[in-house]
């Protein structure tokens, strides 16, 4: 079974939404620390947008190591950061998160 | 009349509600590329006076009252100085900061992650039940329990019940004591009622608003006027006095962002695939704003702007004066209805249809065009239906979490 079943709630774009609301790590439920860790592909790093929940350091570790995991996942820091929802003609139909405040990879 | 679909109710076109969503996130981007040093000084410098209102105020009541000669006036200076300390830190500074709106200056106080602010309910249930659950589902009947925290019918599509009479007199009960209504909010009462709550998540909940709410009693109704000595009774009228102001002020604010008329409810039909214009369109719909000077709009966590507060609760509040001219610029081209007035008239048309909504709806008219959708029964989701606090994630989950087992 893939053990990553557990975590993917992560993809589930009801719980994305309320992470980024309610300001919770998309791992533990609780509330972010600082910094906020976003876990993504290059290509999301590249572009500074992100579709996986903001998370704690130790949480965003954790799936990262998790059997199922992107092996390609990189992670940032940053302070804090801007949810985006959708628009009718983007291209992404997924929410994502733009860090506002990087402070490293 | 509660809105199904907002495209349809405004007589938009697919390319008018896309076309303002572009224009709304250029306003946004605008705002988050401006963002400086300058904003920073504005909370730093708020929160500098906010506590030297405390200091003074808890200082005044201290040494101003040992004098008979002095007593009254340090009582009143001294209770003044704490109500604005805690209006200011209520409005301004805690709602705001919760919302995110200060995390980009990466400051390790001013930051949504650790800030409590000083009141009973704890910051973590804040966040899920105004953040999430109030800015997503904003008046979504069924969804956004903003529309009458529980107790109060607060839109003719809401059933009515013997229970609703008492209404005007719950509303005073909640103004008065609205430091704790906000503090039970997240508890989500009537699902505890219907059976509905998770208990393990409830008492975690209970065990967090305990501990809050006995450090706010033990600090302002014990600790100082223990502090005060003989004149104990001074300081905790004081501080009781001082909560109350902020209780009633925060109340009248709050009750002016969705009830005047003008601010519309939504069914649950026009959540389904939203787009970001349409989440837009609902903010705007959806929000009423009051007409007031700088001071009334600082002292109310520029609330007053609160369809720009909808649009962006993220964004620093000390720019929605700025943002609101543009908004309203679009709303005219769009020929959307933007809902503002003076306080006084705000407060009186909600206060109005709270005295108004407590008998049968065949009692009164509606001062809304009549709802389409009949008057029926609308439980509020249950956690599986709205997304609630996440109970088990499994191996990989709060229970390994540091912060969960320090909670």
């Amino acid at each position: 079974m893939n053990a990553l079943t557990e975590a993917d709630r992560v993809h589930d774009r009801r719980w994305v939404v309320q992470c980024a609301l309610s300001r919770i790590c998309g791992g533990c439920a609780m509330s972010l620390g600082r910094p906020v860790v976003f876990l993504g592909t290059p290509d999301e790093v590249a572009r500074n947008a992100f579709h996986l929940p903001p998370m704690h350091l130790a949480c965003a570790e954790e799936l990262r190591r998790t059997p199922g995991a992107d092996p390609t996942w990189r992670l940032v820091t940053t302070s804090g950061f801007e949810f985006v929802r959708p628009a009718r003609d983007d291209l992404d139909q997924q929410p994502r998160f733009e860090p506002n405040s990087l402070l490293g990879g | 009349m509660a809105i199904s679909d907002v495209q349809e109710y405004m007589h938009l076109t697919d390319d008018e509600v896309d076309q303002l969503g572009r224009e709304l996130d250029a306003i946004r981007k605008e705002i988050e590329e401006s963002r400086s040093a300058k904003d920073a000084a504005y909370i730093n410098r708020l929160i500098k006076i906010q506590r030297y209102l405390a200091v003074a105020g808890r200082l005044t009541l201290l040494a101003g009252t040992r004098s008979r000669r002095t007593r009254l006036p340090a009582a009143v200076a001294g209770t003044t100085f704490l109500a604005l300390h805690k209006i200011l830190e209520n409005m301004e500074i805690g709602h705001n900061v919760m919302h995110g709106q200060w995390d980009w200056m990466n400051d390790p106080e001013i930051h949504s992650s650790n800030w409590e602010w000083d009141t009973a309910q704890p910051a973590e249930q804040w966040k899920h039940s105004h953040n999430y659950v109030h800015h997503q589902f904003t008046n979504v009947l069924g969804y956004d329990n903003d529309i009458g925290y529980g107790i109060l019918r607060m839109a003719r599509e809401q059933k009515w019940t013997p229970f609703h009479v008492g209404q005007p007199v719950y509303n005073a009960m909640l103004a008065s004591l609205f430091q704790w209504g906000v503090a039970l909010h997240d508890l989500d009462i009537e699902r505890i009622r219907n059976g509905e709550k998770d208990p393990r998540e409830m008492k975690r909940q209970l065990r967090q608003i305990l501990r809050k709410g006995r450090n706010q009693v033990l600090k302002d109704y014990v600790v100082y006027p223990a502090l005060a000595g003989r004149q104990w009774k001074t300081t905790l009228v004081a501080n009781a006095t001082a909560n109350l102001v902020r209780n009633l002020w925060a109340y009248v604010i709050i009750f002016c962002g969705h009830f005047p008329d003008g601010a519309m409810h939504f069914t649950e039909e026009e959540i389904e695939d939203e787009s970001r214009g349409e989440w837009y369109l609902r903010q705007i719909l959806g929000a009423a704003n009051f007409n007031g000077g700088p001071l009334l709009h600082i002292m109310s966590g520029n609330l007053g702007f609160q369809i720009e507060h909808h649009l962006y609760p993220d964004l620093p509040s000390n720019r929605y004066a700025e943002i609101s001219v543009r908004v309203k610029e679009l709303c005219e081209k769009y020929d959307i209805p933007y809902t503002t007035g003076p306080l006084y008239q705000q407060y009186g048309q909600a206060l109005r249809t709270i005295i108004k909504l407590s008998v049968p709806n065949s009692w009164t008219s509606s001062d809304q065009p009549e709802p389409p959708t009949p008057s029926r029964s609308r439980k509020p989701k249950s956690d599986s239906e709205r997304p609630a606090r996440i109970k088990e994630l499994g191996a990989w989950s709060r229970g390994k979490s540091q912060e969960r087992q320090a909670s």
